[in-house]
């Protein structure tokens, strides 16, 4: 669990005034995840505030966009593909959203795609757990891979985006494994369409 | 540790020790093409959105973001007594250019260092954002102005609030360097 993903991106003036008062809560929390081996997932949208999101009822599928979408092992992959759009299907219909009917045109149309990027993680945990002491301790740097599932849905008589949703994690270990990629896409799904707003 | 995790961990040493970032909240600059009088344009048009890749996918073809960009420009520019065409050939063309790396910055305390209190020091990554506008002109295909901001991004782009507000400082400060 070397390459947790615990992305701390915090920028140099912030850290300094951090430091003043180190958060044995966060330490703690840091801490139980080491031991258990769990990741933190970062999920989060943007959203069209002044849209009425009880204005839409049905969705389908769309095409995706223009931009390459990154990685091949996902993009190629049968199994991520089919998961994605279950989960979505599944979580769309628990907000009362219906797939619309082959003849009709839907309210909103979805896609999905997912990039993976090698990002940089300071791993400050050695001395936060007592695994250095102050003069041992590196502050190792280590590269670990991070998947992004973005979802977007478009307003089809507008062909606007009014919601995008992603999710971000540490994919380590993950991209070569069914059932932790399984529960990882079941997890981003549901955390980001509880974002959405729901439908009439 | 293996010597593949070595080797990584040496080489990002050595970035660590190129990337030396200074503390300022927001970094703006601008740069202005050779024996030119910027007042002599009035009119501007938006070229199409570029299709590179900022580097951030939450980004990448978000209009959400696009349109806030293109907002806060239009806002400065028309503060400025410019004028947005949309047939006929502008005197100037707009473009911008959003960029997201992630940087290591090793300025900070190492563990030992008597400064270092905590034994929680040492070298930090986060995420840095560019906002670049150019104007050309269309004319002469000529880049006449560049202005261009910089600064962290923690917790922004997840933030529609932050990220809005985020967009609206750097643009006002970018467009504050353009002559008028």
């Amino acid at each position: 669990m070397q390459n947790a993903g615990i992305a701390f991106a915090i920028r140099p003036c912030e850290v300094r005034e951090m430091r003043v008062r180190p958060s044995i809560g966060a330490a703690v929390v840091v801490w139980v995840c080491v031991v258990a081996g769990c990741a933190p997932m970062r999920v989060s949208s943007h959203v069209d505030r002044e849209l009425d999101f009880t204005r839409y009822r049905t969705f389908d599928w769309g095409p995706a966009d223009a931009l390459p979408a990154g990685d091949a092992r996902l993009e190629r992959n049968a199994f991520f593909q089919d998961h994605v759009q279950g989960a979505i299907e599944r979580n769309m219909a628990a907000k009362g959203f219906e797939r619309a009917p082959a003849t009709a045109e839907p309210d909103v149309r979805i896609h999905f795609h997912a990039v993976v990027d090698r990002r940089l993680d300071v791993n400050r945990l050695d001395a936060q757990s007592g695994y250095c002491s102050r003069n041992d301790c590196q502050g190792g740097v280590s590269e670990y891979e991070e998947g992004t599932l973005v979802i977007d849905m478009i307003d089809v008589r507008t062909n606007r985006l009014v919601w995008r949703g992603w999710a971000q994690d540490s994919v380590e270990g993950v991209l070569d494994n069914e059932d932790r990629l399984a529960r990882k896409i079941e997890d981003a799904v549901r955390l980001m369409l509880m974002r959405l707003p729901a439908a009439r | 540790m293996s010597s593949t995790q070595l080797s990584v961990r040496l080489s990002l040493v050595m970035i660590a020790a190129l990337l030396l970032a200074s503390c300022a909240p927001i970094g703006v600059d601008s740069y202005v093409g050779r024996d030119l009088d910027l007042r002599r344009y009035h009119t501007y048009a938006w070229a199409p959105p570029d299709a590179f890749s900022t580097g951030d996918p939450r980004l990448d073809n978000n209009t959400f973001f696009i349109e806030r960009v293109q907002q806060a420009v239009d806002g400065q520019l028309r503060q400025k007594g410019f004028e947005k065409v949309s047939a006929g050939q502008p005197d100037v063309v707009v473009h911008y250019h959003a960029r997201v790396e992630q940087r290591l910055d090793s300025s900070v305390l190492r563990p030992g260092e008597p400064d270092c209190q905590t034994g929680d020091c040492g070298p930090v990554v986060y995420d840095a954002g560019t906002l670049l506008i150019d104007f050309v002109d269309p004319r002469s295909n000529q880049l006449i102005w560049r202005g261009w901001a910089e600064r962290g991004l923690q917790g922004v782009v997840d933030n529609q609030t932050l990220m809005d507000a985020a967009v609206d400082d750097a643009v006002r400060r970018i467009m504050e360097r353009f002559p008028s």
